[in-house]
């Protein structure tokens, strides 16, 4: 008797056992092992101009890691337990992206003066939701060319907004704009004074077209206030003196601009030649006729 | 009579002008219920198969596959035989960091897609005489100010731009191989069967719609390659107009590559960023084979005060290989 | 016009014996191989081939070369020998032509085979940049091309209205076509003197033309950097090669034709007589020019110079090397300076070599230097630091030789090979006394 009763309750569990196993199969078929994703968030203020957040999105899949590319990140602004959507951005194959808020009016900060900044990502079927926040204070830098006995400088004063207080034995970089990489000026570390206050020379001969350079003055990285960025034009370089031969009538032009005796001399000769050869040609023609 | 004819030319124009009204009608709705009805279809029932961005492969309807159509970049606003003006690229190439790591030469090989066997970057063993001290010299095209591949090419297929570029337009390109012929640097390099890059176009074009192109142009070396054509190193334009270096600049690990604009005299290594004639200066930089009058764009820092032994970058040396080809492992 | 019944029986062109048609059979059966292999490559791309990104130019270029330089024949015999007042250059003179005509011929031809884009062909006419040393090639070659051509034909005129007569019934279809070519020529006064004129200036014409189509086919390698091409010597070192190699290749057909036709009356051993002092004369410039290029750079002994000298001399090259000096320059001049060295039988036997150390000559100019490149080969295969043809390159090399047989056998088959009416007007004149232009 209690064998028959052990058959059967074994059956049923022995079924309902595969159901169930099927069933956790198809509960991990639809959570195939979602991937993390891991956001960076560095923020970037251009005084007078934006503010950017260069985002990041990598994952460590099976080991190594990878830029998470075409993903949607959403960047909110938090202050007096609201979250504002200011906007959204794709990242690119690289996983990057750089948001960029036009006017800095738009961002609010909470009561204690901070900005509270959130990315997130609300995941999708290959990896789970994800977030990042970002907190700093508002910091400007004003930054001006003076010539001094004839010598120009460039001064920056760093100052915090919230509360307008000087910021001092803060590390400023002074570098020019150029194309790949800013080239630094003056000495490496700049360490604002009591006044929040750097004063930088600037040397003399370094090249800019027409004259013309950006300079930049940086906070770079800080803890509190991120990276801040003032920038400054002014044409006190030397003028860029184009020396490409792309215009004149060299060896190695296209062919609209071959050199002169190139193209009359061989093209007078050739001429010439199948000149004389049609006049030939002609004489045969008119033996033929006579 | 004159009536009758009036009033026939109007019935005329009349059931003229209502048989074309009718007809144009009839045909815009005709071409509207086809396009309809061709998207409605489900599918041709012919499937692609695709590679997601996360690298999963999926099967898409070749039906649903819809060509994007990119707006022109604003920024691009030069041609591309021209280059932009008031600027020179170049090269400063430190020798006494290079420890032949050969991190450049695969970079340059995987983003321009190189299959065959010649690599364009090449890290050449270089001893002028047994009692001179040996160096590893990495060489790329030298994108030199008085091309001798430039000159010699019947169809300007290669050709300079204002900014010093030295670029081959594949499309031109007669296989004639009389700039090979004429580089006495060696750099150029000749499709002389079909390059397998079969497998990677899909990659391709998505490289090449990142840098904001969707066809293939002589900025894109390699992407693709052409059989019966020549291909070289074209310092990257597609990255410079990322504001990017150039891949082997970003891929070494030993600073070895500067890059930057004569003009803006200031090259960078991505750590360092200098006014390149105070490193020509300091440092002593001269031109490869400068007794040609080649003017070439690639500056080399004697390999003085070296960091490490030449003998250590023997590990890495492969006389008779200079591209990884996975079809051949 | 006159009666030439003896002198149209001897040259007036025959039908192949049984010995033509093998020889016209085995040509067409090479050509054919050729041209499979050349198709082969076309579909595959030119890695059938043994080339390499350093050894980029092989065979291709230099069987070209070989043919711009026999091509220099009609210039340097028919031109210049008549420019020189020799009149004994007449019974040689069609065969020059022909050689001539079948040489730029298939040079034209040869070169497109070392395209990698043979498709993009029209690019050099509608792209070309007259910066480049190969756009004044293709300048210069159809223009040479149309001036033998003219330099044939002209003079054919009075000799197809010869044979417009002679096979009238023998052959009428053929002598229609005699007809043609004839133009109508009947000898009048008002032909002649534009037949004259004519014939004088092309002969004028030919000779910078085949000057300039040897320095243009020189300059594609001495205008680059490469040791062993970057030389000032190119230029004239080209043109007396080119004599070589073309009188070189006359006497041998010259021999031939002569045999198979039974022309000894006219070809005499005279004329072959005279035809190897001139190739003596013109291996001896040539002799002095390789001398120049091969021996006084060992004096200063420049490192890339030596290397490219040791190869050639003592190294891999030098069997090859020595053939062709030897070979192919010092046995001729000193076989020929003897009068029995330039009897027709020894004369042939010393052009065969002449042709052959030509041929390997070129191969010799274009190979080597590209192996020993400014930067040490290295990164590739250790296979691309040598170069022989490949299977692929050899049929369609043999093809292109075979192919200029080919055009020389044909003209031979339909055209008069020695001038019948000028020899008729020589004879008259001999006769007569009488001073007839020619």
């Amino acid at each position: 008797m209690k064998k028959t009763i052990n058959y059967r309750f074994v059956f049923l569990i022995i079924i309902s056992g595969f159901f169930l196993s099927i069933n956790v199969q198809n509960l991990y078929a639809q959570e195939t092992k979602k991937n993390t994703i891991r956001l960076k968030a560095d923020y970037i203020k251009t005084m007078n101009k934006e503010i950017a957040f260069n985002l990041r999105a990598s994952s460590k899949v099976d080991g190594s890691n990878i830029d998470v590319a075409n993903i949607e990140l959403t960047v909110f602004n938090e202050y007096n337990d609201d979250s504002v959507k200011l906007g959204s951005t794709i990242t690119d194959s690289e996983g990057k992206s750089t948001f960029v808020v036009n006017d800095l009016n738009l961002i609010k900060p909470d009561s204690t003066g901070l900005y509270n900044i959130l990315v997130s990502f609300k995941g999708n079927d290959a990896y789970k939701r994800a977030s990042k926040s970002v907190t700093y204070k508002d910091a400007t830098i004003e930054a001006k060319i003076i010539t001094k006995d004839s010598v120009n400088y460039i001064t920056a004063t760093l100052k915090d907004t919230a509360t307008d207080s000087v910021l001092s034995d803060q590390i400023l970089n002074v570098q020019v704009q150029r194309l790949f990489r800013p080239l630094r000026i003056g000495p490496e570390f700049n360490s604002t004074d009591e006044s929040g206050t750097i004063i930088v020379p600037i040397e003399e001969g370094i090249p800019g077209v027409d004259g013309m350079l950006t300079f930049e003055v940086v906070l770079k990285d800080n803890d509190d206030y991120g990276t801040v960025k003032a920038q400054v034009t002014a044409a006190l370089g030397t003028p860029v003196v184009d020396e490409s031969t792309f215009d004149e009538r060299t060896m190695w032009s296209p062919r609209n601009k071959t050199p002169l005796f190139l193209l009359i001399v061989p093209n007078l000769i050739t001429l010439g030649i199948w000149g004389i050869i049609i006049y030939l040609i002609l004489n045969l023609v008119k033996i033929k006729k006579s | 009579m004159e009536d009758n004819n009036k009033n026939s030319r109007r019935k005329f124009l009349d059931k003229g002008l209502k048989l074309g009204l009718a007809t144009a009608i009839g045909g815009m709705a005709i071409s509207k219920i086809s396009k309809l009805s061709a998207k409605s279809n489900t599918g041709t029932g012919e499937f692609v198969e695709l590679m997601t961005t996360d690298g999963t492969l999926i099967q898409v309807d070749s039906s649903e596959i819809v060509e994007v159509v990119h707006t022109t970049d604003p920024d691009k606003k030069y041609n591309v035989r021209e280059g932009k003006p008031n600027r020179k690229y170049v090269m400063v190439i430190d020798l006494a960091k290079c420890k032949n790591a050969l991190k450049c030469q695969t970079a340059c090989n995987k983003h321009h897609y190189i299959t065959g066997e010649h690599a364009w970057l090449k890290v050449y063993q270089m001893q002028e005489d047994e009692d001179t001290a040996p160096y590893w010299m990495p060489t790329t095209c030298m994108h030199c100010d008085h091309p001798a591949c430039v000159t010699v090419c019947p169809v300007d297929a290669t050709f300079k731009r204002r900014d010093g570029l030295v670029l081959i337009d594949n499309e031109r390109c007669i296989g004639c191989r009389f700039c090979m012929a004429a580089c006495p640097y060696s750099t150029r390099v000749f499709n002389w069967s079909e390059p397998n890059q079969g497998d990677m176009t899909m990659d391709m074009e998505m490289d090449m719609k990142a840098e904001g192109s969707c066809h293939s142009s002589p900025e894109f070396a390699g992407l693709p390659s052409v059989i019966g054509t020549v291909d070289k190193c074209d310092f990257c334009p597609h990255s410079i107009d990322k504001g990017e270096l150039p891949h082997c600049v970003t891929a070494c690990p030993n600073g070895v590559f500067y890059f930057g604009d004569k003009y803006e005299d200031t090259v960078t290594n991505g750590d360092e960023t200098v006014r390149l004639s105070k490193l020509l200066r300091d440092k002593s930089g001269y031109r490869l084979m400068e007794g040609l009058g080649t003017k070439p764009s690639v500056y080399y820092l004697p390999p003085v005060n070296r960091l490490v032994d030449f003998e250590e970058g023997l590990e890495y040396f492969t006389e008779f290989k200079s591209v990884e080809n996975p079809e051949k492992s | 016009m006159k009666n030439y019944d003896t002198l149209l029986n001897d040259l007036a062109p025959q039908k192949f014996g049984r010995k033509g048609v093998i020889w016209t059979t085995l040509l067409v059966v090479v050509s054919i191989a050729g041209i499979i292999a050349y198709i082969d490559q076309v579909i595959q791309g030119q890695v059938v081939t043994n080339m390499s990104d350093y050894a980029l130019w092989g065979v291709y270029i230099s069987n070209f070369v070989f043919f711009v330089a026999t091509s220099f024949v009609s210039t340097i015999t028919v031109a210049v020998l008549r420019l020189t007042k020799n009149a004994w250059r007449t019974p040689i003179v069609r065969i020059a032509e022909i050689i001539s005509v079948a040489a730029i011929i298939m040079a034209g031809l040869t070169i497109m085979i070392d395209m990698g884009r043979p498709d993009r062909l029209l690019y050099l006419f509608i792209y070309g940049r007259m910066q480049s040393p190969i756009i004044w090639d293709v300048i210069i070659i159809p223009t040479f091309m149309a001036i033998a051509l003219l330099l044939l034909y002209f003079p054919l005129l009075p000799d197809f209205a010869l044979l417009k007569k002679h096979f009238k019934n023998t052959k009428p279809k053929l002598s229609k076509w005699y007809g043609i070519l004839s133009l109508n020529w009947t000898g009048s006064d008002a032909q002649k003197s534009i037949h004259i004129k004519s014939i004088h200036l092309i002969s004028l014409l030919i000779i910078p033309a085949g000057f300039m189509l040897q320095t243009v086919d020189a300059w594609l390698f001495s205008t680059l950097f490469r040791v062993g091409w970057d030389s000032t010597n190119m230029g004239a070192y080209f043109i007396s090669g080119a004599a070589v190699a073309g009188i070189g290749a006359l006497i041998t057909v010259l021999y031939v034709i002569r045999r198979s036709y039974n022309l000894e009356n006219y070809i005499t051993d005279f004329h072959f007589d005279k035809l190897g002092k001139f190739l003596a004369l013109t291996c001896l410039i040539y002799l002095y020019f390789n001398i120049n290029e091969y021996l006084i750079p060992e004096f200063t002994s420049k490192k890339e110079e030596i290397t490219h000298l040791n190869v050639l001399v003592t190294g891999e090259y030098a069997p090859l090397f020595w053939f062709v000096i030897v070979g192919g320059l010092v046995i001729p001049i000193i076989v020929l300076f003897f009068k029995k060295g330039r009897s027709p039988l020894a004369i042939f036997w010393v052009s065969i070599l002449v042709v052959l150390g030509s041929w390997w000559k070129r191969y010799l100019i274009v190979t080597p230097t590209l192996l020993h490149p400014f930067l040490p080969i290295q990164g590739v295969p250790e296979a691309w630091r040598h170069y022989f043809p490949s299977l692929h390159e050899w049929l369609i090399t043999a093809a292109t030789l075979a192919m200029c047989l080919l055009i020389i056998t044909i003209l031979v088959r339909y055209l008069p090979v020695i001038p019948i009416q000028r020899t008729a007007d020589e004879q008259e004149q001999l006769k007569t006394g009488k001073n007839l232009e020619s």
